[in-house]
């Protein structure tokens, strides 16, 4: 009787445990990362009785955690992507706002150019020229709006970055932690923790949002945590927290480093982190510096434009434009004592890279900072040119030293207006060719240009007198040069180049100098106007108008690209936890059913141990009674 | 397969979230207009809004410059016909002065006539354009390009190059001319060569209507000498030409030309017909000058010493045949100068009607980029808003489903 008494209790115990487990999952269908929890029971062995076994109730041998290592590592990668997407999405979303609400630069471009025009329309009146001055004004400005805009998310994106990795190193210490108290648990009670497993894989979810990782699951309980190019983050019971620290040579620029030091900014992939730096050096960089590039190639075609006229004065003109030279920036490493200096001697070279210029001990030489080289050629004074760029170096290099150069970065944010005076802009030809009134031959000046505005004897006036049909003698103040002439060649000294129209006979002469009285002229305001279609960028190939219109298709490519991967990664992530969940969530209905088959083997163990007691009772009566 | 509720109603919420946004996005193209709000709406798009943008900004500006052009032509043109009608008035004056009996009365009142049609004339030559620049300055920064000197002479200050607008991408127009190229820069004489009688020349003759008969004769003659003559006539009327040189000017076969000349007749060679008139004494000359400019001012001071001058009547017709034919090269000069103006402003109302057409065109082309298809949005938007309510509705239905609802 004992017998049943027992096998009735522990029905009882069996239905209870299994009652206070369909009431855990419901109070915790809600919660995230809780894994239903089933109970596992077992028959408990009989005992035998002659050749017959009798069972002996039942045990309850586990409570275990519906799960899936395979299907939660899914959702773990794909939580990776999905954050990482989400992350860039919302960069990129703020890019495009940034480029839409920030002004409107082709406007702007074509009203200055459009200023020119009406300069040319007029070349005396001081309105039109102060209306030039006006919208180069409105230019800059809206030039250095977006540049500051890219900077502020640049700043955003590094404090972004530090927050990040501050809050990678508490999750890692977290891990690291139940790792411990898992093994401890396992080790003192031998049971499985679930709660604690649970919460280990929530943090590792968590983690896996911030960055790429990957999670193995050791012999003794513990995980061990890697990222995703198998930097160590989590072993056992230690952390390896990575840092966020200064670039080696922007200290406006935060990078990663791991725990002994090394930069490990372009090893890590997945989730928010990884998402701010891909960003950051595959979208701003290049956006920023294409802008700069842009401003430079707009400063440098306007003021070398300016050069070659005469303003209202008399002088040569001026440059409209001001911008800040490229940016040198020797690593916090370097040895040597020497400093790099350098200046944009050919826009139209120019690219939108950074560089990097390192010494070896014997030789200098160029990087992109990608890693592509960059032949660098040695100027007769000592000089390097590369990439439409000049570097001096001052002072002695040790080796290993070496200098990031930045040509572009700043230039759309410190884009300025440097001229005041509007009898300043340069609407007039620089020089004037005329043949003399006693020239017998049918020789003519066709055109004057100038090839090189910095030449000091520019608008000194010069004499080109034919000795003979076929050769010539220049004199000017310095003296007198002779040169052969062969017919619709240009003739070309101090920086002019003449064209002849015609055929000048012998004892011609022609005389070429500065425009003083042609300052109605508006030939030089024409030409600028016209560099609204002309190409600077890229060998010549690229107006500014187009770079912009290049920028904006990138910026909205950027945008788009971002929008259509959240998309995937949110169905992917969306399908991986649909997957997981169908496992290990909480169906109510399930366990309603549950709760009505656990609360009816409660009651019916009750009858047993009803039962044992009714028996016992007959028996003790039929005692009583004999 | 098992579905966790939480993640049911998870996912339910995700679709009304991700409709609600599609929603809201149709709702801006609506409202805005656009179909690009922001680059990423249409990245391809939005390059090429800011090209399309660019091209009716520069179409803008150069019709603009058009209508500058256009308000100095036609400015310029005003003038020059004002110019037209002085000098036609002038020439009447010169047709009197041929015929060379004049009163002294009458010469000093044509000389005070021609003075103030000469003040007249640089006034004209001095108009400036509504900034304030003369028109004739070329690219000077003088406003007065023509300055009368003491002497009554006008000399120019202004220079050479004429004014440029750019109507087009590498397409410009001069809208405006140099004033020496209009009064300055006249050919003299017939436009090939002056020939006028010897200071020296005692008899009646006159030279009249002169004129290259023979191009090719008269290009090769005047490389070979310069194109300068001096015609002497002997007692009996026989004339013999030398050339600058003084050696005698041989025809085609090597013989020195010569003839006699007839009242009223010719004197042909080397491509030039000179018609004479009046009687040569022994030793008269006719002097042939290639080439040289005379200035329509100079033109009339010429006139006015003439008529001041007391010279025969001889001298006054002689020198008003000359004056007429330099009168007649500066109303060419003048005319040549309208004529050129009015193809410009053809040119201008051409290009300017071009730029009409592509502004329908590249405006069009921008709405069909950015611009939001009003129909399709509008649908798009009902549609969006129908599958938000449906899946309100199936939540609102589904939710009410559940076990528990039947265990009591």
């Amino acid at each position: 009787m004992a017998n049943l008494l027992n096998i009735g209790i522990s029905g009882l115990a069996a239905a209870q445990v299994g009652l206070n487990t369909v009431g855990t999952n419901i109070s915790n269908s809600n919660t995230d990362g809780y894994s239903l929890q089933v109970v596992q029971q077992a028959a408990r062995l009989g005992t035998g009785v002659g050749h017959l076994t009798i069972g002996g109730g039942v045990d309850v041998t586990a409570v275990q955690r519906a799960y899936s290592q395979f299907l939660t590592s899914a959702v773990w990668s794909s939580n990776a992507g999905m954050q990482r997407a989400t992350t860039f999405n919302s960069l990129t979303g703020t890019l495009n706002s940034t480029l839409s609400s920030s002004g409107n630069l082709q406007g702007a471009l074509d009203d200055f150019y459009g200023a020119f025009s009406t300069v040319a329309g007029a070349p005396g009146s001081n309105p039109d020229r102060q209306a030039l001055l006006g919208s180069a004004g409105s230019l800059t400005a809206v030039f250095n709006t977006l540049g500051q805009q890219l900077g502020v998310q640049q700043r955003q994106v590094n404090s972004q970055i530090s927050g990040t990795v501050a809050s990678i190193n508490s999750i890692v210490g977290n891990i690291a932690d139940l790792n411990q108290r898992i093994y401890q648990s396992r080790s003192a009670v031998g049971g499985v923790p679930n709660t604690l497993l649970d919460q280990r894989d929530g943090l590792v979810k968590t983690l896996s949002g911030y960055l790429g990782v990957t999670a193995v699951t050791e012999s003794d309980g513990t995980m061990s945590v890697y990222t995703s190019t198998g930097q160590g983050l989590v072993s056992g019971s230690n952390a390896y927290p990575i840092a966020s620290a200064n670039n080696l040579y922007d200290t406006g620029r935060t990078d990663v480093f791991d725990v002994s030091g090394n930069d490990i900014t372009g090893r890590l992939s997945g989730g928010s982190l990884g998402a701010l730096l891909d960003y950051r050096s595959s979208v701003l960089d290049p956006i920023q510096n294409q802008l700069g590039q842009a401003a430079l190639a707009l400063a440098g075609s306007v003021n070398s434009q300016q050069a070659k006229g005469l303003d209202l004065n008399g002088q040569q003109g001026a440059p409209i434009f001001s911008v800040p030279t490229p940016v040198v920036l020797g690593a916090t490493t370097n040895q040597g004592s020497a400093t790099v200096a350098a200046t944009i001697a050919d826009v139209s070279q120019l690219t939108a890279s950074d560089y990097v210029l390192g010494y070896d001990g014997s030789a200098w030489s160029l990087k992109t900072t990608a890693g592509q080289s960059v032949p660098l050629t040695t100027n007769t004074d000592g000089s390097l040119s590369a990439a439409g760029l000049t570097f001096t170096v001052t002072g002695t290099a040790q080796a290993g030293d070496s200098y990031q150069i930045q040509p572009t970065r700043y230039a759309a944010a410190d884009i300025a207006v440097g001229m005041t005076d509007p009898a300043g802009v340069a609407a007039a030809a620089a020089l004037t060719g005329k043949a003399t009134g006693t020239n017998t031959g049918t020789g003519s000046i066709a055109a004057v240009s100038v090839t090189d505005a910095g030449n000091a004897n520019l608008l000194g006036a010069a004499t080109i007198t034919f000795t003979a049909p076929g050769s010539y003698e220049i004199t000017d103040s310095s003296g007198t040069v002779t040169g052969s002439y062969t017919a619709g060649q240009p003739i070309s000294a101090n920086g002019w180049s003449v064209t002849l129209a015609g055929a000048p006979a012998t004892g011609d002469s022609f005389t070429v100098a500065a425009n003083t009285n042609g300052l109605n002229d508006n030939s030089n305001a024409l030409t600028a106007a016209s560099l609204a279609d002309t190409g600077v960028l890229a060998g010549g190939s690229i107006s500014v108008v187009t770079a912009y219109a290049n920028l904006t298709t990138q910026v909205g490519t950027a945008g788009n690209q971002a929008a259509t991967t959240l998309t995937t990664q949110t169905a992917l992530y969306n399908q991986a936890t649909s997957s997981q969940q169908s496992l290990s969530g909480v169906n109510l209905d399930e366990e309603a059913a549950k709760l009505v088959n656990y609360q009816q083997s409660y009651q019916a163990s009750a009858q047993v141990i009803a039962a044992s007691q009714t028996i016992f009772a007959s028996l003790i009566t039929a005692i009583q009674a004999a | 397969m098992r579905v966790s509720t939480n993640w049911m109603f998870q996912q339910s919420v995700n679709t009304m979230l991700s409709q609600q946004a599609a929603l809201a996005a149709t709702q801006n193209q609506v409202s805005s207009g656009l179909r690009i709000n922001v680059a990423s709406d249409d990245p391809a798009g939005a390059g090429m809004v800011v090209n399309l943008k660019h091209i009716l900004a520069a179409n803008t500006q150069y019709s603009a410059n058009i209508n500058d052009a256009n308000t100095r032509l036609s400015t310029e043109q005003s003038s020059l016909t004002s110019v037209t009608n002085v000098l036609n008035s002038v020439r009447s004056m010169a047709v009197q002065g041929i015929n060379g009996t004049l009163a002294p009365s009458d010469r000093s009142d044509m000389a005070t006539q021609l003075v103030q049609m000469r003040d007249q004339l640089v006034q004209l030559a001095n108009t400036t354009d509504s900034n304030g620049d003369a028109l004739f300055a070329g690219s000077s920064t003088t406003r007065v390009p023509f300055v009368k000197n003491a002497d009554g002479t006008v000399s120019y200050g202004g220079n050479d190059t004429a004014r440029m607008t750019a109507i087009g991408s590498g397409l410009q127009i001069y809208s405006g001319d140099a004033g020496s190229s209009v009064f300055m820069n006249v050919p003299a004489g017939n436009g090939s060569f002056v020939a006028g009688v010897g200071a020296g020349n005692t008899g009646t003759l006159v030279v009249g209507a002169n004129s290259v008969s023979d191009t090719s004769a008269w290009a090769s003659g005047e490389a070979a000498s310069g194109g300068g003559y001096t015609i002497t006539f002997a007692a009996d009327g026989s004339w013999t030409a030398d050339d600058a040189s003084g050696n005698p000017v041989l025809d085609g076969v090597g013989a020195p030309v010569g003839g006699t000349y007839q009242g009223g007749g010719d004197i042909s060679f080397n491509g030039m017909t000179i018609t004479l008139s009046g009687t040569p004494a022994a030793g008269d000359t006719v002097s042939v000058q290639a080439g040289g400019t005379q200035d329509i001012f100079s033109t009339l001071n010429n006139m006015i010493a003439l008529l001041q001058g007391n010279g025969s009547d001889t001298q006054l017709t002689n020198g008003f045949s000359r004056q007429m034919e330099a009168l007649d090269q500066g109303l060419a000069s003048v005319s040549k100068a309208e004529v050129a103006i009015g193809g410009r402003m053809n040119t201008l109302s051409q290009q300017q009607s071009t730029y009409s057409d592509l502004n329908v065109t590249y405006q069009s082309a921008l709405a069909d980029v950015q611009g939001a298809d009003a129909y399709t949005a509008i649908s798009n938007l009902s549609l969006q808003a129908t599958a938000l309510q449906a899946s309100q509705q199936t939540f609102a239905q589904v939710k009410q489903l559940s076990l528990f609802n039947y265990i009591r």
